[in-house]
């Protein structure tokens, strides 16, 4: 009785010191390599080779910056990235929304449709690539923009799918069923009653499936080369050239880094729901 | 369709075939809304997979015109390779390694996140910050800190222990796998951590008040009380998590590109590079069958577990 009263206050005690140091170093975790590609991307390129390495710069340079974008392509690949990533997660959006509509509303096809949709994510990139490269080689879509974001639309499809149809199940029906009545047809009802009420969970929606197109490397390797390449693949060419090229990668990776960081964290509230994809009440 | 449906609504029978088609889109409403979804993932993942179950059946070259129907060499031709092999034992163990070093990491950090601190809020935000980060790009801010001569890890190891540490991470085999695992540990914990975070909250309170008049101690609370509850969670926090890890890609391209040698070829990795680097293309697909087959079979059993567990 008196040990586990003595090992309890103890564990009190020494409880908020480890909470305290976990979370702390966690953070530092995560911000050190953070921390230093930003550095790595202002160094001077003599500072690469110091030893014992240059923690903060005194001469901050944006020279990588400039070749990064220009001499290596990276602002073409930002542009593709941009028009790639937009145009895939508006059409990811809209035929998820109307997915998740009619499976929240009207169960279609019972649980076989939505779980066949869900299996969708589960498919390992490499078994489906394979054969869309042929395909899109002999059709002609390799290394065109259009190719690259329907590839992107139905490999976010299922993500956006499973968030906007946890979104509408939550809704109440009764709205709709009032436009019904007042002699609005089923899509009139959609669109002007169940769509704006379902706009947030859309959105958030959206924000995950652009995220996912920015971040996406394995398909852009395959299925673009020299004209549709977005900017993850732009890394590429720093590769093979130890140590020269340190400050451009790190420069690009900056710049690349800033929009899907911006919109993940604002999107921060619905992570769970994306995460899961919508299995859990969260 | 939904400016035609429009116009219905001001000529309410006045246009018998309008209305014929508006009364029929009304009534097939829900399967026209699936309709668009299902035809471009039938085109782009349904087809392309019957289309590559016949690819690794003959011998698919773009050099030689017609494509002769071979059988199962090109499955048998997988099966011999020893790389092929490798590479599966591979991706399981830096799978099982990534997983538990994910889970227990995330949990620890969900128990100590829990409660409510000042700056909690700012806290989330930095730790979810690598799920938002291109795996290559994750690749790369690790190279740049493992990088031997220049990179700090080995100065900071040095100056730590009080000698010389010249460890090259990303040539030197045991220290290379280490820092494949550090990399996806890096970017993937948050999302155990998030999962697991909200399986926590979910958690009655008051559960917790009784175990504490009961005399029950924290450690005894935890197994009887944290571990029940967040059951289901901790499936479904590992099964994704699994299903995305042995999908092991980017970060192998990017920090060692397979290497030394064949050593860090995952079943992707040796996959990529059988179909694009080497052109075999009938073998990938073969290839990637089996490793379709094995992964689905994992999945399979993992997915009915989950559902299993759901109605708790």
């Amino acid at each position: 009785m008196t040990t586990q009263a003595k090992t309890r206050r103890r564990r009190r005690r020494a409880v908020p010191i480890g909470r305290i140091l976990l979370i702390g170093g966690f953070i530092v975790f995560v911000l050190a390599p953070l921390y230093w590609m930003f550095v790595t991307s202002i160094k001077p390129s003599d500072d690469y080779l110091a030893v014992p390495p240059v923690w903060f710069p005194s001469e901050p340079t944006s020279v990588h910056y400039t070749a990064a974008l220009f001499a290596y392509r990276g602002l073409k690949g930002l542009i593709n990235s941009l028009i790639i990533s937009l145009s895939a997660t508006v059409l990811s959006a809209f035929l998820g929304t109307l997915m998740a509509y009619s499976l929240a509303r009207f169960n279609t096809g019972g649980a076989h449709l939505s779980f066949w949709v869900l299996s969708q994510r589960f498919l390992p990139p490499v078994a489906i690539v394979l054969p869309i490269f042929l395909i899109y080689r002999n059709i002609g879509l390799h290394d065109t923009h259009f190719g690259l974001i329907i590839a992107y639309t139905v490999f976010t499809l299922p993500v956006s799918v499973w968030m906007m149809f946890a979104y509408f199940r939550q809704m109440p029906r009764s709205m709709e069923d009032a436009a019904l009545v007042d002699g609005c047809t089923r899509w009139q009802a959609f669109w002007q009653v169940a769509v704006p009420l379902a706009a947030p969970g859309i959105v958030a929606a959206a924000v995950f499936a652009f995220i996912a197109c920015w971040t996406e490397f394995f398909f852009a390797l395959v299925l673009t080369s020299r004209y549709a390449f977005t900017l993850p693949t732009v890394f590429r060419a720093f590769l093979g050239f130890q140590g020269a090229q340190y400050g451009e990668a790190s420069a690009l990776a900056i710049v690349s880094l800033v929009p899907s960081i911006v919109l993940g964290v604002l999107a921060q509230r619905h992570l769970v729901r994306g995460l899961t994809l919508g299995a859990v009440r969260g | 369709m939904s400016e035609i449906a429009a116009g219905e609504g001001d000529t309410k029978g006045a246009l018998p075939p309008l209305s014929r088609f508006s009364d029929w889109s009304d009534r097939n409403f829900k399967w026209l809304l699936v309709a668009p979804a299902v035809l471009l993932i039938l085109a782009l993942s349904v087809y392309p997979l019957l289309f590559s179950l016949w690819v690794s059946f003959v011998n698919y070259d773009f050099q030689i015109p017609g494509h002769a129907f071979v059988g199962l060499k090109n499955f048998e031709q997988v099966i011999a390779d020893p790389v092929a092999r490798w590479s599966l034992v591979l991706t399981a163990i830096l799978s099982a390694a990534n997983v538990i070093i994910e889970f227990l990491l995330g949990l620890a950090l969900a128990l100590a996140m829990v409660r409510n601190f000042p700056g909690r809020g700012l806290a989330m935000s930095i730790i979810i910050v690598p799920l938002f980060i291109s795996p290559v790009i994750v690749g790369q801010a690790w190279a740049l800190l493992l990088q031997r001569p220049f990179g700090p890890t080995d100065y900071i190891l040095s100056r730590i222990v009080g000698h010389d540490v010249t460890i090259s991470w990303l040539t030197q085999s045991p220290w290379i796998y280490f820092s494949l695992i550090l990399a996806d540990v890096w970017q993937w914990t948050p999302f155990m951590f998030v999962i697991l975070l909200a399986g926590l909250t979910a958690i009655p309170p008051n559960l917790y008040e009784a175990a504490e008049l009961d005399g029950v101690n924290a450690w005894q609370a935890f197994w009887s009380i944290t571990m029940p509850y967040l059951r289901p969670m901790i499936l479904l926090a590992v099964t994704f998590r699994l299903l995305d890890t042995v999908k092991l890609f980017d970060t192998i391209f990017i920090m060692t590109g397979g290497g030394p040698g064949t050593k860090t070829y995952t079943a992707s990795f040796y996959l990529y590079t059988v179909g694009f680097t080497q052109f075999h293309l009938s073998q990938a697909t073969a290839g990637s069958w089996i490793f379709l087959v094995l992964t689905a079979a994992i999945v399979g059993l993992l997915v009915r577990r989950l559902l299993k567990a759901e109605p708790t």
